[in-house]
């Protein structure tokens, strides 16, 4: 009964609550539910529209290659609206599977039934769901759809390149006379078109041309202009100059190249968009001199930078040590050249726009393709060097060989058919091998800026010297980074311009971009480019924040708030490590690497670390212990066993101390941590030096020791308290030892002080006649003599010693006298 | 100073955006037993098995997922599903 009591009131409550609850999340989003659904529904409804009408057009325009790269990256922008579309559900379908949680599951057989509120939300929230999962269903469905697409644009892109490369015509005898017919005709009627247009414009446009022309020439006088007075001298080159450096000569074929061509571009560029502005332009006339204008740079652009290359004119300004016949002969092939082909494709433009016959296109093409293809072969064969002996040598094998091959295959294949193959090969030669040359120059530039004192010789280095007054190694090091800007410029311009001619739209490079960009997987680990360059990008903007924050630090609080030099130095320290640490790991972060795999391998490392980096592991702790505990600061005389100098600075790994003869010794932090360290300067700079006199035994001590006493108390710089004491230390052997003992109040300068008593040490000893005994000196031994005259013992000795001798002698005449009579007896 | 304060914010700003780039989607499965996810992804449906306690990356460039108990929804690769009971959360 109780209990029974107690379940209804429990139910009763839960009821309350449920009723109240679900009225919150009812008022809470109250009319979103339904809202969510419809706006999204709305949403799929038209990107689905969208992919339909994009197809459409794309089975329309299956030829047209750049049309295709267009409705592709429309595709892709709706597959990512269409993402988020499905995204937005999630605010909502996290609150239902909330609820439905809250709600639990509805009772099983048997368990007494729920309250009818709690089982109708549930059945709401159930179909919400059903409902959601339903158009999530289709947006799913559509995002396949969205990739098929693409993934068909890539295969017929595809195939249309493959066919223009691989489409092949009959070339006969028929071909040419059909050609010369056709040639004919069109021509024909080019000159009327041309010549209609050009009567119209004489009679109704003729003020606007004018002024079209006038600020076309205008614009590229001021770059002209401009560019002469900002570049001056780099400009062009100088005849008179004997020997021009490589850089000069490089950075005068760059800016006279570029200049040039800028202009011609500029006044090609404002005539077109003028014309077109005042409507002079009719639509065939548009699409024609849009292609003679681009041919017309083209052209222009190739014989600039041969040019500026080859400088047949002034040998001294030639980039390529090649021969002056050479030279011309090479400028007139490769300008040929690229006529040859910018005429192909201005005259392959007039036919599509007349719609001429096939027939026209393939002979014309054929006939350029096959000039083109000549026209390279003789640049191979060209012999631009010398050897040793002074005859003419060929162009490096390879090089040769690229050159000679590719002229070999436009020939060919123009001959078998191949038109599309060729003439692509052809406007690569000369498109590719323009840009190619470009990078190369500028791959040069930078090499050249590199080298050492290379970019203080440069007018910008000379400039930029000047104006911030930066010392030659900053500026050193500033043509360094300017040589990495430049490569990476030359890259960055360079490469997407030869994917461009090679067929690759505009459009596939973003797309790449954007693939690279949000990175891609390597197994279980996924690189991003993007990831990696913001997480160096964060750590730089870390490191610089920290090094501002240091020197506000250092500069404003401290230097205000009369911090001691010393403690300063360890905060700005202890600052600067602690700034780039937390700017490294926000780095790491940023980066996408996941800082727990970073502790595991710190994990397995940390043994390695122990027994490997111990030494640095130590003396990075000592360098912490040194910055929190303080022994020594910056500019402190300290010794350290055998050294003994100025502390100049306190870094991660070890201080660098300054001896006296200015010799700098790196100390090991933890040789400074473990050992002894004496600082003289520690608390205060107070210090005591001790002097040793010694006076003679005769002398009047009391009086010295008085003479000392004064000398040391008058001399200004010697402290009165403690007092300067004079010790009567010792009765040395060769005189009577004092030693004066004074203290200083910078003890570091002590020596002008010791020379200053010294002196007077002596000055007052010589005026009151007390001797400073020196040790005699060892004076020279003579030899000694070999008798001592005045020993008469020995004289006595010596005369005995000859006297016997004598005898002896005097015996032995006698003893021969009776033998030589015994040998004579007669 | 009042340059340097535009440079912090400018750089607040970066880091935010920077922080806010997207990586792949990870799922982990906290269950006893695999479950099954159903990606759509670059114009294909594949099933992703995971096994218990297994974590796995998936969709970095945007995906459409249904769940075990036949929930979908959208990611766009930067989420991170947890599969327990048989019921996922994304964080």
């Amino acid at each position: 009964m109780l209990f029974s009591a107690v379940r209804r009131i429990g139910a009763t409550l839960f009821i309350l609550a449920a009723v109240l609850l679900s009225q919150a999340v009812a008022q809470d989003l109250g009319k979103a539910p339904a809202g969510v659904i419809a706006d999204q529904q709305e949403v799929i409804t038209s990107l689905s529209a969208k992919v339909d009408a994009l197809q459409k057009k794309m089975e329309a325009s299956a030829e047209d290659d750049a049309g295709l790269v267009d409705i592709r990256l429309q595709l892709e922008q709706l597959s990512r609206e269409l993402l988020q579309s499905g995204v937005a559900f999630r605010p909502r379908l996290t609150e239902i599977n909330t609820r439905l949680e809250q709600l639990g599951k509805p009772p099983a057989e048997g368990q007494p039934p729920e309250p009818a509120v709690v089982t109708s939300e549930r059945e709401s929230l159930t179909a919400e769901k059903t409902e959601i999962n339903a158009v999530l269903g289709v947006a799913e469905n559509l995002s396949i759809r969205i990739d098929k697409l693409i993934s068909q644009i890539t295969e017929v892109r595809r195939d249309l390149f493959q066919n223009l490369l691989t489409k092949r015509y009959q070339i006969n005898f028929a071909l040419a006379f059909e050609v010369i017919d056709a040639f004919k005709t069109e021509m024909s009627d080019l000159y009327r078109t041309v010549s209609s247009w050009v009567r119209f414009v004489a009679s109704f446009k003729l003020k606007s041309m004018l002024a079209a022309t006038f600020f076309a020439l205008a614009a590229a006088a001021v770059i002209i202009v401009g560019g002469r007075r900002m570049f001056g001298r780099m400009f062009e080159p100088d005849g008179r100059v004997e020997e021009p450096s490589y850089l000069s000569r490089l950075s005068v074929a760059f800016w006279s190249t570029l200049m040039q061509s800028a202009a011609l571009v500029a006044f090609l560029g404002v005539t077109y968009y003028l014309f077109d502005y005042f409507e002079v332009l009719r639509g065939d006339i548009g699409a024609m001199l849009w292609s003679l204008f681009y041919v017309i740079a083209i052209v222009f652009f190739v014989s600039r930078l041969g040019m500026a290359v080859l400088s047949p004119r002034l040998p001294k300004w030639r980039l390529i040590p090649v021969e002056s016949g050479a030279a011309r002969w090479l400028m007139l092939l490769i300008t040929a050249t690229a006529f040859f082909t910018g005429l192909d494709y201005f005259l392959s433009s007039v036919y599509q726009v007349l719609g001429s016959p096939v027939a026209l296109t393939v002979g014309e093409a054929l006939t350029s393709t096959v000039v083109i293809g000549v026209l390279v072969i003789l640049i191979g064969l060209v012999r631009p060097f010398v050897d040793e002996d002074g005859r003419p040598k060929p162009w490096p094998r390879l090089f040769r060989y690229i050159v000679l091959a590719l002229g070999g295959v436009t020939i060919a294949a123009a001959l078998l058919g191949y038109i599309g193959l060729a003439r692509f090969v052809s406007q690569q030669i000369v498109v590719t091998g323009t840009i190619l040359a470009t990078m190369y120059i500028g791959f040069l530039s930078s090499q050249a800026i590199n080298e050492e004192d290379a970019f203080i010789k440069t007018t910008v280095g000379r400039r930029i010297k000047r104006m911030f007054t930066l010392d030659d190694a900053t500026l050193d090091q500033l043509g360094l980074v300017t040589s990495m800007v430049i490569n990476l410029l030359v890259l960055i311009v360079g490469v997407p311009l030869i994917l461009f001619t090679w067929g690759f739209q505009p459009g596939d490079m973003v797309t790449w971009l954007y693939r690279i960009g949000s990175g891609f997987q390597i197994g279980s680990f996924t690189f991003s480019p993007a990831g990696l360059l913001s997480g160096v990008l964060v750590f730089a903007i870390g490191y610089f924040v920290t090094r501002w924050f240091q020197g506000w630090l250092d500069g404003s609080v401290m230097a205000r708030g009369k911090v001691d030099a010393g403690v300063r130095n360890s905060i700005r320290l202890a600052v600067g490590y602690a700034g780039v640490a937390i700017a490294g790991l926000i780095a790491v972060s940023a980066a996408g690497i996941d800082l727990s795999n970073l502790a595991l391998v710190a994990g397995a490392l940390s043994l390695g670390i122990g027994f490997g980096l111990q030494n640095v592991v130590s003396n990075f702790v000592s360098g912490l212990i040194l910055l929190a505990e303080r022994p020594f600061k910056v500019g402190d005389w300290i010794v350290a066993g055998q050294v003994s100098g100025t502390v100049k600075k306190i870094s991660v790994r070890a201080t660098e101390i300054e001896t006296f003869q200015r010799q700098s010794v790196i100390l090991p932090n933890s040789d400074l941590i473990n050992s002894a360290v004496g600082n003289w300067t520690h608390r205060n700079k107070l210090g005591r030096v001790d002097i040793k006199v010694g006076v003679a035994y005769d002398s009047d001590v009391k009086r010295a020791h008085d003479v000392l006493l004064d000398i040391v108390r008058a001399h200004p710089m010697i402290l009165k308290n403690p007092e300067p004491f004079v010790l009567f230390a010792n009765f040395g052997t060769a005189a009577l030892e004092f030693e004066i003992r004074f203290f200083l109040a910078d003890v570091t300068g002590s020596n002008a002080v010791q020379n200053d008593i010294r002196f007077a040490i002596l000055e007052a000893f010589e005026r009151e006649h007390i001797d400073i005994p020196s040790t005699p000196r060892a004076h020279d031994i003579k030899p000694a003599e070999k008798w001592p005259a005045d020993d008469e013992q020995a004289e006595a000795l010596v005369a005995e010693v000859e006297e016997a001798r004598n005898k002896r002698a005097d015996e032995a005449a006698a003893r021969r006298k009776p033998g030589r009579k015994k040998t004579d007896p007669e | 100073m009042m340059r340097m304060n535009r440079f912090l914010v400018a750089a607040g700003a970066l880091f935010l955006a920077m922080s806010g780039a997207a990586h792949a989607a990870s799922a982990v499965n906290l269950d006893a037993e695999p479950r099954t996810l159903i990606v759509t992804e670059g114009g294909s449906k594949t099933e992703l098995a995971l096994a218990a306690g297994e974590t796995v990356e998936f969709c970095s460039n945007g995906c459409f997922v249904t769940m075990p108990n036949g929930d979908r929804e959208a990611l766009t690769g930067a989420e991170t599903v947890e599969i327990s009971g048989g019921v996922a959360r994304i964080k």
